[in-house]
Formats: C-alpha cells, structure tokens, sequence
C-alpha cells in the first residue's frame, strides 16, 4: 500500500526546511558571496564597504608567481597522496582479506590514524621527525643508512613536503582501506574456486576477477580523495606551515596579510579547478 | 613442498603485518611514551621505546589550570561539539525522513543540491563565513563556529540515517498510520526508537568532526576564553611554556574521548559506511 497525500507533501517540505535554510544559507550563499568578495577590494573593517576592482585580482593572481608555486605544491602534494593513500589501502585490504585470530581487533587498530584527532596526530609526528633525536632519523640514518645526515624535516621547506605527504598517507589509507576491505569481501569465493580449477595464478586472479570487481571503489576513492586533498587545510599547516599548498596560501592571503579579495579570487580559481577535474575524471577515466 | 609454501607465505604475512602495525603505531607508541617520559630523557639519543623513569608529571602539569588551561580548552571543545551534534541530529532526523518517506516535487532536487555540499570544502567557505560571522555580530562567539559544524556535517548525517531509516519494515509505519497516529508521531514513537544505532553513530560522528575542527576555530574565536582544544594546543606549542612531555599529555587527553567514541560505534560505521558515507 502506498500511503501519499497532500498531507504527506507538505509535512515533507516542512521536514526539509531546516537543512535546505542552513545549506543555502551557510554553503551555497557563502560561495556566491565569495565570487562577489574577488571582485572587491574588501576593507579589513568589515562594516565598511567595499571597494569594486573588477577582475583585477584574477589578474593579479594569475601573474603572480607565488601563486604558481603555490599551484605546484599542490598539485605534487594532491597526486603523491592520492596515490600513496589508495594503494597503501589496497595493500592492506588484500593483506587482511583473509581470516587470522586477531582480525577485527587488527582492523580497529588500523582505523586508528583516521579517527585520531589532526591536532593529536600532528603532535606525535613532529616529535617522531625532531631533527635531533627524532625517530626517523635515528631509523633512516643510523639504522639503515638510508640518508647521510639528519634531516631538519618539519621546517626546511625541501624535506617539510615529504614529511606532509607521509603525514597524510598515515592518516588517510585507512579510509580507503575500509572502503576495498568492504568491496572484497562482497567478492563471491566461486568466482576464485573457478579460477582456480582453471589454473589460474594468484597474479591472473588478481588481475582477471579482483581488478575489475574493485574498479568502481577504486574510481570513486580516487575522486573523492583528490577532492579533499586540494582542499586539505589543517593536516598540512599544523604539521608545517612552510609547505604551502593553495588552501594554507589563501589562509595567509585573508588573514596573515588581510588581503581578503585576493583571497577570495584564488578560491573561486582553487574551486574552478577542482570543478573542471572532476568533470574531466568522471567523463574520461570513469566514463560514467 | 605444499606445506613449506604455506610456511612461507605465513612468514610473509607476519612480516608485512608487523611493518604496517608499526607504521600505523609508531606515532601513538612514541606520544604515549613520551608522554610518561622525564625531562630529562625527551632528547635522548637514540630515542628509547619505553620511558627508563616513568613519570605522571607531565599529565599533572596538563591539569593543572594555573600552567594551562586545558580544562577550559576541554569544555568549550566539550560545549560546542554537544551542542553542534545535538542540532544537528534532530536537523537530519526530520531531513533524513523527508526524503527517505515523503514523496513531493523537487524532492530529488533537494536531495542533489545536500550531495553537491562534498564539491565545496571549508577554505573555499572560511573568507565568505568569516565576513558573513563579522557582519552578523557573530565574531568571537561560540554560536558561529556551531552553526557552522552542523552545516558541515549535515550531508553525511542525512545520508547515514536516511539509508537506515529506508530499512526500517514501511508496513509497520503504515499499521500505526491505520490505528491513528500522525506521521509526527510515527517518527516520535516508531522510527526514533528503532534507529537508535544510527542515530547515536551519527552524534558521534558529528561529535567527532566538531571535537577536530581547526580551521573555522582559529578564524571565528579571538577570546582566550572561548578557545577549542586544537587552537590552544597549536598555541601552546609555540610559546616558550611547551615542553615535548607535556604536548604528548595533551594530545593523549585530546584524542582519547575521541578514540573511547569511535570504538563504541565502530561496528555500525564499518558496516554502514558505504560509498559517500563520510566527508572530511
């Protein structure tokens, strides 16, 4: 029986209120009213108003070789994570796909990085990068000789993007690797028992049946991670505020410099860009 | 020969084990055992695993409110992530039933427009919000930054509890509708009850982002008084208070409440966590 009247509509709308007043008015306005700010010299007093400029800060922007850095930074930080964090969490749900006394306990443990708060997990990982008696010197220098001398990790602007992306490859794999766990063990055995039989190799296996079964997971963490990660703010400037990616650079713009126009012009274009990659990935790589 | 190979594979599997646990671990290990360690052995090289001396100093520092005022950090955390979550799943109760029960026009509309909240994250929103918060008289109050949380954590909290609330038998909805109740009161009396699960795990979660936020609290709160955990954590690190044995202390008493709440859910989030269920 389907139960639908007028009454059931209304009190629909009525439910809904709430959320479309608080999106509207607190994410899409906002967006709209930054598009509004870029075109402004914006007073630092905001009871004053504000002064018309036009394009001027997009061509400011765009001429501006801190800004193109700063693009570039981004972008090497968005691949290396997207990367590291999807294959990482590949790895470790192939690995746990399995059954071992300890799993789920194992399972939890592995959540942890995730759930951790960012402030907390910062704290650990810059005492594990001291340049004096860090332990990732101690192990890359002293145990295994990797690297000829201590590295000042955390604030030298060479070595800062490496210990950031190391960062967020830790806290962010297990989000990936819940997501193929969960996809795997959807994965019906007889598919693998029939291969077997077949004599297939684990390689074909894993090629034939498991590849193709964990292409849409795959596809949609690879978008929703590159997403997040060019929007990616505290991870990256509280382990170190010297790798500047976009979003620490529009931080600084509006409120170190209080520049809040320009500000607002490089995240219409943070935010153009992102809108045209994911337009780009889902019409050519996930040919939806 | 078959059972060397099982042998073997047994000892790569250990050995694969035991380097992912040891990455994953190694940050906790080293905050917690710094955390206990003295002074005097924060700097020694190379760095030990266990602290020689155990000490509680550190934590005792931490609490003490005369050296810093983490109490206070605590309960403002504690305040606006209540509240934020508390707002937040009644918001998304009401939503989450409107399109998971409710058929009207524009219903898919509404439900498209929540979805596309993923495409824009809180630095595109911290220059509009601010100038917004400032012109509202909001500035420094504790009142922008929970207005905001509930925003942020709306879209997954309306797709967690709407994909609960479509499992939940429409027949038993509809008998109550035949006895005479209204709708309100079939989400009140049925729906409510029965969704207990979800809807705790999505307070939680709610709770959880609100507890982490950094970037809205460092924009949005001025006064000392009003700060959350991770802005007087990242400010007490830069002062020349800070010893690395008292930071560990705070980052342990940060994260626990945090850790307690994600495991007593993890269960429902592992197995209700399908695509899109989260947004960071």
């Amino acid at each position: 029986m389907q139960i639908k009247t007028d009454r059931d509509a209304r009190l629909g709308y009525w439910l809904i209120l709430p959320t479309v007043i608080a999106v509207s008015g607190l994410i899409f306005y906002p967006i709209v009213y930054n598009l509004w700010l870029s075109l402004q010299e914006v007073n630092m007093n905001p009871v004053q108003p504000n002064t018309f400029v036009g394009l001027k800060h997009f061509t400011d922007v765009l001429t501006d070789s801190d800004f193109w850095r700063s693009f570039k930074t981004s972008l090497i930080f968005t691949s290396t994570t997207v990367v590291g964090t999807t294959l990482l969490g590949l790895g470790t749900a192939l690995l746990l796909n399995r059954d071992f006394p300890g799993r789920s306990v194992i399972r939890g443990v592995i959540l942890l990085p995730y759930v951790t708060p960012v402030i907390s997990a910062v704290f650990g990982w810059k005492y594990l990068f001291d340049p004096v008696f860090g332990m990732a010197n101690y192990f890359l220098v002293d145990i295994i000789h990797l690297l000829p001398q201590h590295i000042n990790w955390i604030e030298s602007p060479a070595y800062a993007i490496y210990a950031v992306i190391i960062f967020n490859v830790w806290k962010n794999f297990p989000f990936a690797f819940l997501m193929i766990l969960a996809e795997l063990q959807s994965i019906s055995a007889n598919l693998y028992e029939a291969a077997e039989v077949d004599g297939a190799s684990i390689w074909q296996q894993f090629r034939y049946i498991t590849l193709p079964e964990l292409k849409f997971v795959i596809g949609a963490l690879v978008i929703l991670r590159t997403i997040w990660n060019f929007y990616k703010f505290s991870e990256v400037y509280l382990l170190s505020s010297s790798v500047e990616v976009l979003p620490v650079y529009i931080y600084e713009k509006a409120f170190a410099s209080y520049d809040f126009g320009q500000a607002a012009a490089i995240s219409a274009i943070l935010f153009v860009f992102v809108l045209g990659f994911i337009m780009f990935y889902v019409r050519k790589v996930l040919e939806w | 020969m078959v059972k060397q190979n099982t042998i073997l594979k047994k000892v790569i599997f250990i050995i694969l084990l035991f380097l992912l646990l040891s990455f994953v671990l190694m940050p906790f290990i080293t905050m917690l055992s710094s955390s206990f360690k003295p002074d005097r052995e924060q700097g020694a090289f190379p760095p030990t695993i266990l602290p020689d001396d155990p000490t509680i100093a550190h934590y005792k520092g931490v609490l003490n409110p005369e050296i810093f005022p983490f109490l206070m950090y605590f309960k403002n955390s504690l305040i606006v992530a209540f509240l934020s979550a508390g707002i937040g799943v009644v918001i998304s109760i009401f939503g989450s039933y409107s399109f998971a029960r409710l058929e009207y026009t524009g219903r898919a509309v509404i439900q498209r427009g929540v979805l596309l909240v993923y495409m824009f994250g809180g630095v595109l929103l911290v220059i509009p919000l601010f100038q917004m918060v400032t012109k509202l008289g909001l500035f420094d109050t504790r009142t922008s930054l929970i207005i905001t949380y509930i925003v942020q954590t709306l879209p997954v909290s309306l797709y967690m509890l709407g994909n609960y609330f479509r499992t939940i038998p429409e027949s038993i909805e509809e008998a109550a509708i035949i006895d005479g109740c209204s709708r309100l009161e079939v989400i009140y009396r049925i729906v409510i009850p029965l969704s207990t699960p979800a809807i705790v795990s999505v307070f939680i979660y709610a709770f959880m982002i609100a507890w982490n936020e950094y970037l809205f609290a460092s924009v949005f709160i001025n006064s000392s008084s009003l700060r959350t955990l991770p802005i007087g954590l990242n400010q007490l690190f830069y002062t020349q208070h800070y010893i690395w044995g008292r930071m560990m202390a705070a980052s342990i008493l940060t994260a626990i409440p945090v850790i307690i709440l994600f495991l007593s859910i993890e269960r429902f989030i592992t197995s209700g966590l399908t695509f899109g269920g989260v947004k960071e």
